[in-house]
């Protein structure tokens, strides 16, 4: 086989015009990936704050190191999003050190592992004596692969179900969410009428801005789905139906696209909106009517979404134990609560909803509650969005060309063609 | 290129032989060498620096180009041209390089073009002009990721800037976001305000930099207003204009922080993504570096073409 | 001393029509770009509840400085300000002393293959950063370079912009008058020094400041490279304000805006005097 490795093909070993200093930089750590060095009892971890989170996770990090005092957490900033901390990851992958620690969202964990740049996690849990019973199911299983989990959950979300009270009431509807989207669409014209003109019934992120994460569940209450395991389901007759449906919407001014709907929706210029629980406090904070929440409509269809923590492949086994152990103590029942009642993500364990605080908690926030609620009846992503690479831009743009009034089936069979081919170049040789 | 073109104007060096700092007076040929060494001196660091850290991620990337190349994995697999051979093929591609050359023609033409009349303007003596000058600059200042950000309370069809000027005289605003056309005008339009005062602060350090005798002797000569601008001025700026096409051009079709934060190259996936954000999109979001390298190589391949193409139409008006 | 006013300043008979055109062209400019930028100051001056709403608020009621103190307690502000005078104060030094010196030697010096050195430097202006970063960042990485001044200042210390810009002006210098100093016997170093930068003035200040705005902007590779506040520029750290899952506020992200230009303006508002001056003093030589 004449392939390239990351030393080769990176030039390390020198290239013409300018031997001289890159081949010296060559030599300068041992081991192809770098990764070995660092120094053993200080556990570096990469974070963009999820959440603007940075001062709770260094509130953790205090009492982590209580608790350790011979190991050092070094909180580093690594990025403004995940896709940023992803790159810096793919940087780091490329020479020097690693970090012990790093944070990676639903999306984006899966091309490491694959990769074998990260650790599957289940001896070293169960030799650290964690019980991972305690994390929530869908959450956990979110991050196997290979019959291996490679990450912890950590800021997780959901989306949910925003309406605006006021103008519930005013369209005389019940102060609950649509059981489902067909009656959603019934209530939809009593709606319009109530937000007014040059407003919208809903709002939605348009392809550019996550609908694609949305859409699953629209997808999957018309019984179809993005794929089955490997096998892209597009052109299913439930997906096709659940195309057709939000173009139909969209057609009939019901729902308007938007790059930022919760801001529309805070200034109530939409009735209601889907959107992650991470906004919930953002938006109860802008908007001047009384916000309420409820589950996406249908029934367990609910994606999950937000990120989780991992650790590199390439560190030292040293290292390895020790970042297991901050891992865990992060996404512990006390720390996530204290996490996700600083950030608005969801507690990711079982035993958390039970600690006195967090019970406090829910009974003085309802809305805070409905996410939590819905927990249970969320359903793990379709490959074809969160293993695929580019899944998600992908099926974004198709959304919006479906928004735009482009043929439905058309376009997804379109998405499923390009779908496979995604697959079968990048991925079926791997697994 | 011809070499000829690049030593207009340079003085006859080795006539005069400048002295060494040490040892003998030097002889013509010693003067010569002289003059060389001292050329390497002066370029070698800056020359250093470049090859290690710009030509030799370019080779690198060069050679990964020929590679199915995951972002994430240790080794590479030798594809041959497959990779080249698909972007030729792609749907995508024509999409891109059309977006590409609109978004690069407007922001060359319209800022040079702008920048040019705004530094006649402001060079011209009237009260309050300083002020005016820092304002045409004020938007250069500012990172493009933050422009991004700004623009958004710009263009929001719910509540920016051009909604509520649109909404006083009555015209509904176009929703900038959802439709390509109008999403390339909003990103086009945001570069060119931002960098405008590049061109104009360029334009302006060459007209205050200009021979006033020439001036003179037109006006002297009574030459119209227009007469002037394309016989007297123009051909005075004509270096500078020549600068500015090319710099311009280059930073344009590298424009990443405005598309990033204010579309990510959407609507439909690809309203508004050109060749830097495509060699974004496909090397660290959809993780196929190689593929990534391929289309940046393209676009080096393209703009040194360009590039030269320019140096010779130039040289051609200068010996003209 | 006639030559040392140029002819638009030495025009004092200009018709009123011209003023009068002058003055309107200058309004409209003013509001074009002004107005954008009115509307980020006043954003960084609205509370919270202020900022989504319709009609939009031209002058925000009540105002609120809020979101700047916001800026300088929720992050290390003064920090991030430290860390980016330090890149780019020697960023700009090194790249303003190599981009002259190169452009000396490109332009005023014989010595061959000066065409395709010439070329190898243009050319690094058509290399996008995505496709630098990875490689660097394993070459610096093992150097122990990463979170250090050195790793994020080096690899970006390399002139090909300047270079360009200098040779450009130096190689339209008066032939007679270079030649004339070096019939004086001016040595290399004095002919630069004493006869071709002072005529190069205004090009040399505009060449700083574009650099200087540019370093001061910079973002990926001293993202890549940095890890907290010890090495972090303001670009990346007003990044910090941003909620990246969820709802931003928008307040503290363009009072952050606000701050971080600030500098480099009231730099500009020095350095066009210098523009103006370094004129005349050119000319007075010639």
């Amino acid at each position: 086989m004449n392939q390239l490795t990351r030393r080769g093909f990176l030039g390390l070993a020198g290239t013409a015009g300018a031997a001289g200093l890159t081949a010296c930089a060559g030599t300068g750590s041992p081991g192809t990936g770098g990764g070995g060095s660092g120094s053993s009892n200080t556990i570096e971890f990469w974070s963009n704050h999820p959440g603007n989170s940075k001062t709770v996770e260094q509130q953790i990090i205090t009492a982590f190191q209580k608790e350790n005092p011979d190991l050092t957490v070094k909180l580093v900033d690594a990025g403004k999003n995940y896709e940023e901390v992803a790159q810096k990851f793919n940087a780091a992958l490329a020479g020097g050190q690693q970090p012990d620690v790093i944070v990676v969202s639903d999306v984006t964990w899966f091309n490491f592992a694959l990769n074998k740049q990260l650790t599957p996690l289940d001896e070293l849990l169960a030799s650290a004596g964690v019980d991972t019973g305690d994390y929530v199911d869908a959450l956990y299983n979110d991050y196997t692969f290979d019959d291996g989990h490679f990450a912890l959950p950590y800021s997780r979300s959901t989306p949910l179900f925003y309406y605006n009270k006021d103008l519930w009431q005013k369209a005389g509807l019940e102060d609950r969410g649509p059981k489902d989207w067909d009656e959603f669409k019934e209530w939809s014209e009593a709606l319009k009428g109530a937000v007014g003109s040059d407003r919208f019934a809903l709002e939605l992120a348009d392809g550019s801005n996550y609908l694609d994460w949305y859409f699953q569940n629209m997808a999957w209450g018309y019984g179809g789905a993005y794929s089955q395991e490997w096998t892209p389901t597009f052109s299913d007759p439930g997906t096709v139906k659940a195309g057709r449906f939000l173009q139909d919407l969209a057609k009939s001014g019901v729902v308007k696209f938007n790059a930022t709907p919760e801001a529309d929706f805070s200034a109530g210029l939409a009735a209601c909106i889907l959107q992650s629980t991470g906004s919930l406090g953002g938006i109860s904070k802008d908007a001047t009517f009384e916000v309420g929440t409820a589950f996406l409509p249908g029934t367990d269809n609910c994606p999950t979404g937000g990120a989780g923590v991992a650790v590199p492949a390439s560190i030292s086994d040293e290292r390895k134990a020790n970042a297991v152990k901050f891992a865990e103590f992060l996404t512990n029942a006390q720390n996530t609560v204290t996490f996700t009642q600083a950030t608005g993500y969801m507690p990711v364990r079982k035993s958390a909803v039970e600690l006195p605080e967090e019970v406090s908690y829910l009974e003085e926030n309802p809305n805070a509650k409905t996410a939590i609620d819905q927990l249970p009846h969320t359903r793990s992503q379709d490959n074809a969005r969160v293993l695929l690479p580019g899944g998600g831009a992908r099926i974004g743009k198709a959304l919006d060309q479906v928004a735009q009034g482009q043929d439905v089936a058309a376009v997804f069979a379109a998405l499923d063609a390009e779908s496979q081919q995604v697959f079968d170049n990048q991925i079926k040789s791997k697994l | 290129m011809q070499p000829t073109s690049l030593d207009t104007g340079a003085a006859q060096g080795e006539r005069t032989g400048p002295p060494a700092p040490v040892g003998p007076p030097p002889r013509r040929s010693s003067g010569r060498a002289w003059e060389w060494s001292l050329a390497a001196l002066l370029l070698a660091p800056n020359l250093v620096l470049l090859v290690v850290f710009t030509y030799r991620p370019l080779v690198d990337n060069i050679r990964l180009s020929f590679t199915d190349w995951n972002i994430s994995a240790p080794v590479a697999n030798p594809v041959g041209v497959a990779n080249y051979v698909e972007w030729f093929g792609r749907a995508d591609t024509r999409t891109v390089l059309g977006n590409t050359l609109i978004f690069t023609v407007a922001t060359v033409g319209i800022s040079m073009a702008l920048g040019l009349g705004l530094a006649m303007l402001l060079d011209q003596r009237l009260r309050g002009r300083n002020l005016v000058r820092s304002a045409v600059f004020a938007p250069f200042v500012i990172s493009g990721a933050a422009i991004g950000v700004a623009f958004q309370f710009v263009f929001d069809p719910s509540f920016g800037l051009v909604r509520d000027l649109l909404a006083r005289i009555g015209v509904e605003s176009p929703d900038f976001y959802q439709r390509s056309g109008w999403a390339l005008f909003m990103v086009t339009f945001t570069y060119i305000w931002k960098n405008l005062g590049y061109t104009f602060v360029i334009y302006l350090a060459a007209l205050q930099g200009r021979r006033a005798d020439l001036d003179e002797a037109a006006e002297i000569d009574g030459a119209s207003p227009w007469a002037h601008f394309r016989r007297v001025l123009l051909p005075q700026l004509r270096p500078t204009t020549f600068f500015l096409s090319i710099t311009v051009l280059l930073s344009s079709v590298q424009v990443f922080d405005i598309i990033n934060v204010m579309t990510r190259g959407g609507p439909v996936g690809n309203g508004t993504t050109t060749l830097v954000y495509q060699v974004y999109q496909e090397t660290f979001v959809n993780q196929r570096a190689g593929y990534g390298a391929t289309v940046a190589t393209v676009m080096f391949l393209l703009l040194l073409i360009v590039t030269i193409v320019q140096v010779r139409v130039m040289d051609r008006g200068q010996r003209a | 001393m006639s030559a040392r006013a140029h002819g638009a300043e030495a025009i004092s008979h200009r018709s009123p029509l011209k003023t009068v055109a002058g003055y309107t062209g200058m309004v409209l400019v003013l509001l074009v770009i002004a107005v954008p930028l009115f509307w980020i100051v006043i954003t960084s001056l609205k509370e919270r509840q202020d900022i989504y709403v319709r009609p939009a608020q031209w002058f925000p009621q009540p105002a609120t400085t809020a979101n700047y103190s916001d800026v300088t307690t929720r992050i290390p502000f003064l920090d991030y300000m430290r860390n980016s005078i330090v890149i780019t104060g020697v960023l700009s030094m090194s790249k303003i002393v190599l981009g002259v010196l190169s452009a000396y030697a490109l332009s005023l010096l014989r010595f061959p293959g000066r065409g395709i050195v010439f070329l190898v430097v243009i050319a690094a202006l058509m290399v996008p950063n995505q496709i630098t970063v990875i490689s660097n960042y394993a070459l610096v990485a093992q150097l122990g370079w990463r979170n250090t001044f050195q790793g994020i200042i080096i690899p970006l210390a390399g002139v090909a912009f300047g270079t360009f810009l200098m040779r450009n002006q130096f190689l339209n210098l008066p032939t007679e008058i270079i030649e004339a100093a070096r019939l004086d016997g001016a040595g290399p170093l004095k002919l630069l020094w004493r006869v071709v930068l002072p005529m190069s003035w205004p090009t040399l200040v505009a060449f700083s400041l574009i650099t200087v705005v540019n370093e001061w902007n910079e973002y990926l590779w001293p993202f890549l490279m940095s890890d907290d506040e010890r090495t972090a520029p303001l670009p990346v750290g007003l990044t910090l304000l941003q909620n990246n899952d969820g709802v931003t506020n928008w307040g503290p992200v363009m009072a952050g805006t606000v701050l971080a230009m600030l500098p480099v303006l009231v730099l500009f508002l020095v350095l066009q005097r210098q523009m103006i001056k370094g004129l005349t003093a050119g000319a007075v030589k010639s």
